[in-house]
């Protein structure tokens, strides 16, 4: 990367410089988010427990079972906090907060022409080829993060649609109760296999420890975001030069006024 | 067998008059739906030319079969078979009703009840047992062509009755690795010839052999496409985030920005 062109106290004052990045609202979501799926992974997963299909080890289906008390409790748990985790996430996104989730939504989840070139740079640059190449600037959220978000939206959306299809189960004809429950298991397990990465990349990854760290305080540094997501410190910094020019205008009209009042005075 | 009983019926087809009381007493026992019956007395039609005519009645319920593909299917442990009993139960609070288990009963044991959203079957009437009373379709049987009883115990009437019996047969389903060991024991069931059971206790007729089990589709994509598939995503990702995690213990954290 181009820092070394950068000299060292620059260097340090973009350090030293924040910028936010979440507000409260998604920060709330995110981690009541983890706090719903830390419930609902091993409860689900936990309920599972047919030989033929044979994706749960027995000891966890019992300890689960000897948990609650029984197969019913185990489920009724896992449907009660499902529901919660529905209301909350449903209430904040369209009613709560939505201010703050709709611009998110879209800033965070439209591909440009540079997050198409990211996508192909990326995953050769990860097997270790083409690492002379400059991987294209990127938004708040690069190419791989808005490509997670699409599966998380649409997962999402199977599991709190055929969730409650299986709870609700006197309204849905079989069938439909057939079809939901492997509909419910792939949604959550597409949403699992790139969790190994988002976890890793969020909480492990050397290059992006501030990413962790700003999502309890909402902040990154100057230096961060120069690195990682150059188009959207760009803009921050253009808004900064708007606001700065802005200040400057207002300070001369004032000081206009000012002199002709005194020179009429 | 790991089950402290084995609870077996005994029907005696003989005595079997197709009354149909052991229905009502079914029906009045466990609440079950009009449109549906746990209980079901197959009519295999009248043989024979007149004056030798004979006709035979078929009584069946849920075979509490000692290997059940029914258990196999349900994802949940909704039904299951019971540890101590070893009769084959639904748990309806636990049991959505998606009837995965009514396709894999080869014996076509189970319905759904659409008005609750669960699968409903025979339970022996476990809250008689409990009690020490017989299911209420044996203590009904006017002709006694339905015994109840436990095999474990010598002196039962089921261990007394199959003991002097002249010809036991069972609906056994074996095939494909799937044997069902059912827990219905025919006495004096005709065998008319027309099919060859897997069973080599007995031939029957083919309206009272077992169907194959059905899969459903959803069942067989689940197992057969989406598990596997899962797998490979989930150690696809587990492996690419392993491999990064292994280099960056190796290489150590590079510091960046001094």
């Amino acid at each position: 990367m181009s820092h070394k062109n950068i000299p060292l106290p620059e260097r340090q004052r973009l350090r030293q410089k924040l910028y936010k990045k979440h507000n409260l609202a998604n920060i709330l979501t995110h981690w009541f988010n983890v706090a719903s799926w830390l419930m609902l992974l091993p409860t689900g997963i936990a309920i599972i427990s047919s030989p033929r299909l044979g994706v749960t080890p027995i000891w966890w289906q019992e300890a689960f079972r000897n948990l609650f008390g029984s197969d019913a409790n185990l489920i009724r748990f896992h449907y009660t906090i499902g529901f919660i985790w529905i209301f909350v996430i449903f209430f904040n996104i369209f009613i709560g907060f939505r201010k703050y989730f709709v611009p998110f939504a879209v800033r965070s989840m439209l591909l440009d022409r540079d997050d198409v070139e990211w996508m192909k740079i990326k995953p050769l640059q990860m097997l270790g080829l083409m690492k002379h190449k400059p991987l294209p600037p990127q938004d708040a959220y690069n190419a791989g993060q808005k490509i997670y978000s699409y599966f998380v939206v649409l997962c999402t959306i199977g599991i709190m649609v055929s969730g409650p299809v299986m709870v609700f189960k006197n309204l849905f004809p079989p069938i439909v109760k057939q079809i939901a429950q492997p509909v419910h298991f792939v949604s959550v397990f597409v949403i699992v296999a790139w969790l190994f990465i988002h976890v890793y990349m969020g909480a492990v990854f050397p290059e992006e420890k501030e990413a962790f760290f700003s999502m309890f305080s909402g902040k990154v540094s100057a230096w961060y975001a120069r690195a990682h997501h150059e188009k959207w410190y760009n803009e921050k910094l253009r808004e900064e030069l708007a606001w700065e020019d802005q200040v400057e205008r207002e300070v001369m009209e004032a000081d206009d006024i000012e002199e002709k009042a005194t020179s009429l005075g | 067998m790991p089950y402290k009983n084995h609870y077996a019926f005994v029907i005696d087809v003989a005595r079997c008059i197709d009354c149909r009381s052991c229905l009502v007493a079914c029906s009045v026992e466990n609440n079950v739906p009009m449109d549906h019956t746990r209980i079901w007395v197959h009519d295999q039609g009248m043989k024979g030319d007149w004056p030798n005519l004979s006709r035979t009645f078929v009584p069946y319920n849920c075979m509490h079969c000692d290997y059940p593909p029914c258990t196999e299917v349900c994802v949940s442990g909704a039904t299951y078979k019971d540890k101590n009993s070893g009769l084959v139960l639904v748990d309806q609070e636990a049991c959505i009703g998606c009837g995965y288990c009514v396709e894999a009963c080869p014996y076509g044991a189970r319905y759904i009840d659409q008005k609750r959203g669960v699968v409903d079957k025979c339970t022996a009437c476990v809250e008689r047992l409990e009690v020490g009373l017989e299911p209420a379709c044996v203590a009904t049987c006017v002709g006694k062509a339905r015994l109840f009883g436990d095999l474990n115990d010598p002196k039962s009437d089921v261990s007394v009755a199959l003991s002097t019996a002249k010809s036991v047969t069972r609906l056994d389903y074996e095939y494909n690795g799937t044997d069902t060991d059912p827990n219905i024991y025919y006495l004096n069931l005709p065998a008319t010839g027309t099919i060859q059971s897997s069973d080599p206790f007995n031939q029957v007729s083919q309206a009272t052999l077992p169907r194959d089990p059905h899969y459903t589709l959803a069942e067989e994509g689940w197992r057969k496409v989406a598990i596997p598939l899962m797998a490979v995503a989930m150690g696809g990702a587990f492996l690419v985030q392993a491999t990064f995690f292994i280099k960056q213990l190796v290489q150590g954290e590079k510091e960046f920005e001094e």
